[in-house]
C-alpha cells in the first residue's frame, strides 16, 4: 500500500490552489476601486447540485453546459470550481445603506428629497419598515454614522432629519388591505413591539398568512409606546402607523397575557413568534435598594407613558447614562422635578447615550456625575434620602459582564435625592411556560440564520434576543424572523415590496432650482428646538424638523456615494445618476430577479473590467501553479439561481483540474449532439443552439427580438441562415429561461436557502412574451 | 566586452534609455500575454500598442490635461495621472474592437436592455445587424452604450497583461484615463474602450504612493522648482574674487 494516494493528494490540493486564486482575485489591481469581487468555492457534493440543475434543466428543455465537470467527476477528478463576481450594476452599495440594519435605501431618498419627491421618499422608506414615521423621529441613525462625508470631510449628513422631513411632509397614506391569497396558516405573535408589529405586518401583507398578535397591555406598541416618551416620538403618528398595520388585516388583542405556547398551538396557530421585549428594569444588589422612592426606569416610564399619575421628589437622581436613563431624567424634569442628576459609571464623553440626548438633557437642566458608581442608598423612616456615589479611577467588564470597578479613595460623598431612578438595564421577562432556553442574561438562545428559538414552530425577534438595541434593529429582525416563518410554513420567504413609482430624472434637481447658491457649500442644518418653557411644561415634541429650504439644502451635501459618480457614458446613459435610476427601476420591476439569460443589468462597464482583471489573476494564479482552469459563463448562471453569490450581478466560474476542452466532444457526454455538422445533418434547429452557431449571422433575428429595424433586411436575398421559426425564438429563450428558475428553485428549497419568486419570475417573463406579439 | 550601463538619470540619457529599453521589451510580452488571456467565444478583438518615447508619452499625457477640466468630476484623477503617463517608462495601450460595433449576441442582459443586445443595437445606425462605425460624434467621454461582455473581456486582457509585469518585476498600473486620450489621439483607433498600462521599471513607483496635487508635487516638478530656486540653496554665482584665487566658502 501506498503511504499516499497520489490521485487523492492531488485533488485534496487543489483547494490550496483555490485558496491561492481567491487571494490573486481579491488582490489584483484595480481601476476606480469600486468593485467588491466576491468568491465562493463549490466542491465535493456541493458540486453536484450543479449536476442536478443540469439534469433537471435538460428534462425540461433547457440545455446547461458544464458537461466537461459533470464528465471529470464521473470519472472521479472531481473539479474545485471557484465562483468569482460581483455586483457591476451601476448601483454602488453605500456605506449608509450597508449600515442600516433594515436596509433602508438612504442615498435614493436623499435623491427624492433633492427631486422634490417627498410622497416617493417616504415611500422609499416604507419599503424596508412599517413604522416609517417611528423611525424618522427615533431612529438612532447608524447611517449617520459610517456617512463617508462625516468620515472623510466635515460633517455627516442630517439623514434622520432628511428622513423625517420626508415623512412629515409626504401626503396622506392610502392603507391597501392585503391583496395576496390567504393560505390559511395562522401565526401567533406575542408582543405588539416594533419586531412583533413588523413581522406581524409583513406575515400579513405579502405572505398572506393570518396573524394575531397578543399585547400584555392594555395598548400596542410596545416599547414604542411605554418606553420611549411623547417629547420624541409623537403618540398621533404612533397611532396612525399602528392603525395602519391593523388596516391590512393584522389582529392584535390587548390585555391578553400569553404564559403558555401549548395553549396557542392548541388554538390552531400554526407558529409562534415571541417578541416580547425586554421589559424588566434591574435594580442593583446595594442596600437600601428596597427603600420608598426608589424606582425602576422600564415601571417609571410605562406608568408615565400609559397617561398614569405618577409623583416624583424635588431632587431625582437617575442611576445610568444610557438612552433610557435620559428618557427618565427628561421625564422627571417634565414631572416637576426641581432638579435633576445622573450618575454613571461612564466618562462624560464616553457615556452611550446619543449625542443628541445628552445635548438636549444638558438644556433641560440635567445635572451629569460621571465616573460614579453607587455602593449604597441612604434612607430615613424608610424612604430614600441619597445615594452614596464615590468617583471611579477606573473600570472593565469581566467576561460575565459584570462590571469591575475601582473607586477613588476617600471620594465617598452621599448625593442626596428624595427620588433615585435606576437605569441600568433591562432584562425580557419571559414566563417559564414557554419552555424555551435562555441564556445568562434571559435573553433567548435561538439560531442566528434563521430566529428559531429551539422548538418546532417557534420563533424569536427583537430585544428578546440580545437585549435592548434601538427600534431600527427590532424592525430589522422582525423582518427576519417574517422571512423565516414563512418559510417554515412553506412559503418563499420573500417579503420585499416596490412601493416607489419608477423614478424619472429632472434635468436640474429641484433642491438646485430652489436653494443651492453656486460656489457656496452648505452646512449641516441645525434643527430647531422647541422652546425650553414650553418643553418642560408638557410632552409636546421637542425637535421641530428642518425646513424645506434646510432640507433640500442637505440633499445638495450628500456625495452621492451610490454612484459611480465618473459620468463616461460607457453604459449608456449620460450621467452615473441617470444610470443608477435605470438600474433601480428595472430592479422594482422585477423584485430583484434576475432578468437576463446570463447575468443582470444594467452594468458599469468599468466595474465590470474590474472584475475582469480579478478573474485573470486567479486564472493565472492557477496557471502559474500548473492547474488547469478556464472561465465558464453559463454555468455561473446556473449556480447564481441555485442561490451562490447573492448580490452578484456578474458572475463566472473557474473549475480548477480536469476541465479540459476535449470533454467538449468525447463520445457519452451529450454534448456531441450540439456539433453544427451534426445538427446540419439532421437538419434540426435546436432550441437553444450553441455559442457559435449565434455567430454565423450577427443580428440576423433583430427584428424577431423586437427590435425596431426600419427595413426587412432578414427577407430574401439576404437571408443566409433561417434557422428559427416565426416567432417562436423569442418565447423559447423565455421558456427555458423559466424552466432553469424552476430547476434551481427546486434545489433553493431543498437546501433550505432563500427561495426565488416564481410566480413573479413566471409573471414577467410572460409579460415579455406579450410584448413580442406584433 | 560590450557594457550595458542602466541608470535612471538624468532622463533620456543613454543610460537611462537602456533601461526604458528593458521596460519596453517586457512590454511586448505583457502585450503577448494580454492576447493569450481567456476569451469570450474565442473571437479576435483584442487591439494593442505600445507607446514610449518623450514626445509621445507627452502628448497622451497633454490630452489627459485637456480632458482634466472638461468635468469636475474627473479632474484630479486625469490631472494626477497625467504626472503618471510622462514619467512612465513605456504605456501599453489595450482596446476592445467588438464593444461598439459588433455585441456578444450572447443574450446575457448585461446591457441596459433586453437579454438579446437590443439596448446597443438600438442606440446606433444599423443594417443587418452591422453598426455603423463612421458616425464618430459623440458628447460623452466614451461612445455608449458598449456591449458590457467585451468590456469585461478587455479586464481579462489586463489582468494578463499585468500578471505578467508582476513576474517581470516590472512596476505596472491601469489607467482609465491614458487610455482614453490615447484613443482620442488616434491610438486603438478600432476601439471604443481603451485601458492603458503605466510601465515603469524604478526604484520607487510613484503611481502606488502619490502626494496630494501630484500635478503640482512631484518628482520632476520639485527638481524644476529647485533648478528655478538654486540662488536660494546658496548655489549663486562667485561675486568679487576670481573662484580660481581660492575657494570661497573656506573663511579667510
Amino acid at each position: 500500500m501506498p503511504l499516499i494516494d497520489g490521485k487523492k493528494f492531488a485533488q485534496e490540493g487543489l483547494l490550496q490552489v483555490a485558496q491561492h486564486c481567491a487571494q490573486a482575485a481579491m488582490h489584483a489591481p484595480q481601476l476606480i476601486g469600486k468593485t467588491s469581487v466576491k468568491i465562493e468555492i463549490v466542491a465535493d457534493e456541493e458540486l453536484k447540485d450543479y449536476f442536478r440543475l443540469q439534469d433537471a434543466a435538460n428534462k425540461l428543455g433547457a440545455r446547461l453546459s458544464g458537461e466537461t465537470y459533470k464528465a471529470a467527476y464521473d470519472m472521479g477528478e472531481p473539479p474545485v470550481v471557484l465562483l468569482i463576481g460581483a455586483n457591476v450594476t451601476p448601483i454602488v452599495e453605500a456605506p449608509c445603506r450597508a449600515a442600516c440594519p433594515a436596509g433602508i435605501d438612504v442615498p435614493r431618498y436623499i435623491r427624492l428629497i433633492g427631486d422634490g419627491k417627498y410622497d416617493q421618499a417616504a415611500m422609499v422608506v416604507r419599503e424596508k419598515v412599517p413604522f416609517p414615521s417611528v423611525c424618522a423621529y427615533v431612529c438612532r441613525a447608524p447611517c449617520e454614522k459610517k456617512c463617508r462625508r462625516g468620515t472623510l470631510r466635515d460633517r455627516p449628513i442630517a439623514i434622520e432629519a432628511l428622513k423625517r422631513f420626508a415623512v412629515d411632509h409626504a401626503g396622506k397614506r392610502q392603507v391597501r388591505k392585503s391583496s395576496v391569497q390567504p393560505t390559511g396558516k395562522r401565526v401567533a405573535v406575542i408582543g405588539s413591539g416594533p419586531a412583533g408589529l413588523t413581522a406581524a405586518y409583513y406575515l400579513r401583507k405579502i405572505c398572506g398568512h393570518e396573524v394575531t398578535v397578543f399585547e400584555a397591555l392594555s395598548q400596542p406598541g410596545g416599547m414604542m409606546r411605554v418606553g420611549i416618551p411623547a417629547y420624541r416620538l409623537p403618540r398621533k403618528l404612533l397611532e396612525r402607523e399602528i392603525e395602519e398595520v391593523k388596516g391590512i388585516g393584522v389582529e392584535i388583542k390587548t390585555d391578553t397575557r400569553i404564559d403558555s405556547l401549548e395553549d396557542l398551538f392548541g388554538r390552531g396557530y400554526h407558529a409562534v413568534l415571541v417578541a416580547v421585549g425586554t421589559h424588566e428594569g434591574q435594580k442593583l444588589p446595594i442596600p437600601g435598594a428596597d427603600l420608598d422612592g426608589v424606582l425602576v426606569s422600564m415601571d417609571f416610564l410605562r406608568e408615565v407613558n400609559l397617561g398614569k399619575d405618577v409623583k416624583v421628589g424635588k431632587k431625582v437622581l437617575v442611576l445610568g447614562g444610557g438612552d433610557v436613563a435620559f428618557d427618565c431624567a427628561r421625564v422627571a424634569r417634565r414631572l416637576g422635578a426641581a432638579e435633576v442628576h445622573m450618575a454613571c459609571l461612564e466618562a462624560k464623553d464616553k457615556m452611550p447615550a446619543a449625542p443628541e440626548e445628552i445635548e438636549q438633557g444638558q438644556r433641560e437642566g440635567v445635572l451629569f456625575h460621571p465616573s460614579r458608581t453607587f455602593t449604597k442608598i441612604v434612607g430615613e423612616a424608610g424612604h430614600v434620602t441619597g445615594v452614596e456615589c464615590p468617583e471611579v479611577e477606573s473600570f472593565e467588564f469581566d467576561e460575565e459582564g459584570q462590571a469591575r470597578v475601582r473607586v477613588k479613595k476617600g471620594s465617598e460623598q452621599i448625593m442626596k435625592a428624595d427620588t433615585v431612578i435606576f437605569a441600568v438595564g433591562q432584562r425580557p421577562a419571559i414566563p417559564s411556560g414557554f419552555g424555551l432556553t435562555t441564556g445568562r442574561r434571559k435573553n433567548l438562545d435561538v439560531d442566528v440564520d434563521t430566529l428559531s428559538a429551539g422548538r418546532e414552530g417557534v420563533f424569536a425577534a427583537g430585544d428578546v434576543l440580545k437585549g435592548t438595541s434601538s427600534v431600527i434593529e427590532a424592525i430589522a429582525s422582525g423582518r427576519k424572523a417574517a422571512s423565516s416563518i414563512d418559510l417554515y410554513l412553506g412559503g418563499l420567504g420573500i417579503i420585499d415590496e416596490v412601493l416607489a413609482p419608477p423614478e424619472e430624472v429632472p434635468e436640474v434637481p429641484f433642491a438646485r432650482q430652489s436653494t443651492e447658491t453656486p460656489g457656496v457649500e452648505p452646512e449641516r442644518p441645525q434643527m430647531s428646538l422647541l422652546p425650553l418653557d414650553q418643553a418642560l411644561a408638557g410632552f409636546e415634541k421637542v425637535e421641530l424638523g428642518l425646513t424645506e429650504e434646510q432640507a433640500l439644502a442637505e440633499t445638495s451635501r450628500c456625495l452621492k456615494c451610490d454612484q459611480v459618480g465618473f459620468d463616461c457614458g460607457g453604459c449608456g446613459f449620460k450621467t452615473c445618476r441617470e444610470a443608477v435610476v435605470n438600474c433601480q427601476n428595472r430592479i422594482n420591476e422585477t423584485g430583484g430577479e434576475p432578468w437576463g439569460w446570463l447575468m443582470k443589468g444594467p452594468s458599469c462597464i468599468w466595474r465590470a473590467m474590474e472584475l475582469g482583471i480579478s478573474i485573470d489573476y486567479a486564472a493565472a494564479a492557477a496557471h502559474t501553479l500548473n492547474v488547469e482552469s478556464r472561465v465558464g459563463m453559463i454555468p455561473a448562471m446556473a449556480f447564481m439561481r441555485m442561490g451562490y453569490m447573492e448580490g452578484c450581478t456578474l458572475v463566472t466560474v473557474l473549475p480548477l483540474g480536469p476541465c479540459r476542452e476535449r470533454w467538449y466532444f468525447s463520445p457519452g457526454t451529450g454534448r456531441e449532439d450540439y456539433r453544427p455538422a451534426e445538427m446540419e445533418r439532421r437538419g434540426v434547429m435546436l432550441q437553444y443552439p450553441p455559442l457559435w452557431m449565434r455567430f454565423t449571422g450577427p443580428g440576423r433575428d433583430l427584428g424577431r427580438r423586437g427590435i425596431n429595424v426600419k427595413d426587412r433586411w432578414w427577407d430574401p436575398p439576404y437571408t443566409r441562415l433561417e434557422i428559427v421559426e416565426d416567432d417562436k425564438w423569442g418565447n423559447a429563450v423565455l421558456d427555458r429561461d423559466y424552466s432553469i428558475f424552476v430547476a434551481a428553485d427546486e434545489i433553493r428549497k431543498k437546501k433550505k436557502t432563500r427561495r426565488l419568486n416564481l410566480p413573479r419570475i413566471k409573471q414577467i417573463l410572460d409579460d415579455k412574451k406579450q410584448k413580442k406579439q406584433p | 566586452m560590450p557594457r550595458i550601463t542602466v541608470r535612471d538619470w538624468p532622463p533620456y540619457s543613454p543610460t537611462d534609455q537602456n533601461r526604458r529599453d528593458n521596460v519596453v521589451m517586457a512590454a511586448r510580452l505583457m502585450m503577448n500575454a494580454a492576447l493569450t488571456a481567456p476569451n469570450v467565444g474565442g473571437l479576435p478583438m483584442t487591439e494593442g500598442e505600445i507607446v514610449y518615447g518623450e514626445e509621445e508619452q507627452e502628448a497622451i499625457a497633454r490630452k489627459m490635461e485637456e480632458l482634466a477640466y472638461e468635468r469636475e468630476v474627473w479632474k484630479h484623477i486625469f490631472l494626477y495621472e497625467a504626472v503618471m503617463a510622462r514619467q512612465a517608462d513605456a504605456l501599453v495601450l489595450l482596446g476592445n474592437t467588438r464593444a461598439y460595433s459588433s455585441p456578444w449576441d450572447g443574450e446575457c442582459g448585461l446591457c441596459a436592455g433586453r437579454p438579446d443586445c437590443s439596448f446597443v443595437y438600438e442606440n446606433r445606425n444599423q443594417k443587418a445587424g452591422i453598426i455603423d462605425t463612421t458616425d464618430r460624434r459623440f458628447d460623452t467621454l466614451v461612445p455608449g452604450p458598449l456591449c458590457v461582455m467585451y468590456a469585461h473581456q478587455l479586464g481579462y486582457n489586463v489582468g494578463s497583461a499585468l500578471m505578467v509585469a508582476v513576474h517581470l518585476y516590472v512596476d505596472a498600473r491601469p489607467f482609465i484615463s491614458i487610455g482614453l486620450a490615447a484613443q482620442k489621439l488616434g491610438y486603438c483607433r478600432d476601439s471604443a474602450v481603451v485601458i492603458g498600462i503605466a510601465a515603469t521599471a524604478r526604484a520607487k513607483c510613484e503611481p502606488s504612493d502619490p502626494a496630494p496635487d501630484y500635478h503640482l508635487v512631484n518628482l520632476d516638478r520639485a527638481i524644476d522648482a529647485i533648478r528655478s530656486n538654486v540662488n536660494q540653496l546658496g548655489v549663486r554665482p562667485a561675486t568679487g574674487k576670481e573662484y580660481r584665487a581660492g575657494d570661497p566658502a573656506k573663511k579667510r
